[in-house]
């Protein structure tokens, strides 16, 4: 059987897509391994429209409640698409479960994930003392001295998830000057604990059987320099998911899938992508979830076209 | 059938795993490595993980949620 929509993506994009593709009765399958996107780790999301305040863990749930409450959406959960080719009817996808699948269109809302540092030893020492999500290991990091990489908004939080535990947390900001919320940098310069390292150019994580330090290029000295530490914790933004399209269909130079905001169609004919994934200016829940409608609805008028 | 399970209060993915236990009526020990300073300990000599959820099924040691390995593991 060829199916007229895959949806890849169980987040807010990808759900909101499964929705309304149920309503139009359009024959589709959804492919994710996990729920809720990227704000599942989240402590409280008060900005989701029509709910004033949410944890990610809830909001997750509930999409994926929503999303299973619809006839006619088949759910391919723990599972996640490998292989993406043209073939005559449209496409044929192949998954890590070993499923193959023919669709005459693709929804891609693979959204973004974590940017790693990529230096030596970060790979080795994931989960060994090198940290993505702050909110579920900074309590593990209790009286010992950790540093926190990247100066945005993601890593000040992580400086402040971590203030109630750790003995002591060095912040390191390449740039000059960090960036994120001027109230919460306020907060973070008052603590003793806190110690801002700038124009700090991490090389290096190191250790043995689990992580002992970081070293990095003091810009402001020229000097190559080393932490003593338990924890690494890397909070240096997000690239998008576009990996499995790469050949396919036109990506910009940082990675996201080129899309008509109109439509959210992509160069390639019959795929569409919406969400964190896309060139979109701005990266909201509410904003992934209201442009894969749109792709829905333009998926639904190109499908009644070609019959 | 021996499982237990090292958490914070604050790791989703731990409250997906308990909440699979849960639906398939898997019986759990749940240790707080937040709180319990031993249990810490001991999470990271069995696991040498800094990260949780870290999950021992009969001494097969898991590290993070993985639905399909645990629920292999678990003969479900």
């Amino acid at each position: 059987m060829v199916y007229d929509l895959v949806i890849v993506g169980g987040g807010p994009a990808g759900v909101a897509a499964g929705v309304y593709a149920a309503r139009k009765k359009i024959r589709t399958v959804l492919i994710t391994d996990s729920f809720g996107g990227q704000s599942l780790v989240s402590a409280d999301v008060q900005n989701w429209i029509g709910v004033k305040s949410i944890s990610g863990f809830d909001l997750a749930k509930a999409l994926e409640d929503h999303l299973r409450a619809q006839e006619g959406v088949e759910i391919l959960d723990s599972d996640r698409v490998s292989k993406i080719e043209k073939i005559g009817v449209g496409f044929r996808l192949a998954t890590d479960q070993g499923k193959i699948l023919e669709v005459k269109t693709v929804l891609l809302a693979t959204g973004s994930s974590r940017k790693k540092l990529g230096v030596p030893g970060e790979k080795e020492f994931e989960g060994r003392g090198v940290v993505y999500c702050s909110t579920c290991d900074a309590p593990i990091f209790k009286n010992m001295t950790v540093a926190v990489v990247g100066g945005g908004n993601a890593g000040l939080e992580a400086v402040n998830d971590l203030l109630p535990y750790a003995k002591k947390i060095y912040l390191l900001q390449r740039s000059g000057a960090l960036k994120g919320d001027p109230e919460m940098q306020d907060k973070i310069k008052a603590n003793s604990k806190v110690e801002i390292i700038l124009n700090a150019d991490t090389k290096e994580v190191f250790g043995d059987e689990i992580l002992k330090g970081l070293r990095y290029l003091d810009g402001t000295s020229g000097q190559k320099k080393e932490l003593d530490l338990s924890g690494v914790f890397v909070e240096i933004g997000i690239v998008p998911n576009s990996a499995l399209v790469k050949d396919l269909v036109s990506i910009n130079q940082k990675g996201e899938i080129v899309t008509d905001p109109k439509t959210q169609a992509t160069s390639e004919k019959g795929i569409w992508a919406a969400g964190d994934v896309t060139d979109g200016l701005y990266r909201q829940n509410n904003i992934s979830a209201g442009d894969s409608v749109k792709a829905v609805l333009n998926i639904y008028d190109f499908l009644n076209k070609k019959k | 059938m021996s499982v237990k399970i090292y958490t914070t209060p604050s790791c989703v993915y731990c409250r997906m795993a308990k909440d699979f236990f849960a639906q398939h009526k898997i019986a759990y020990e749940e240790l707080n490595v937040a709180s319990d300073d031993k249990a810490r300990e001991e999470m990271v000599r069995k696991s040498h993980q800094l990260g949780v959820p870290v999950i021992d099924v009969n001494g097969e040691i898991f590290v993070g949620f993985n639905k399909l390995a645990i629920a292999k593991a678990l003969h479900l």
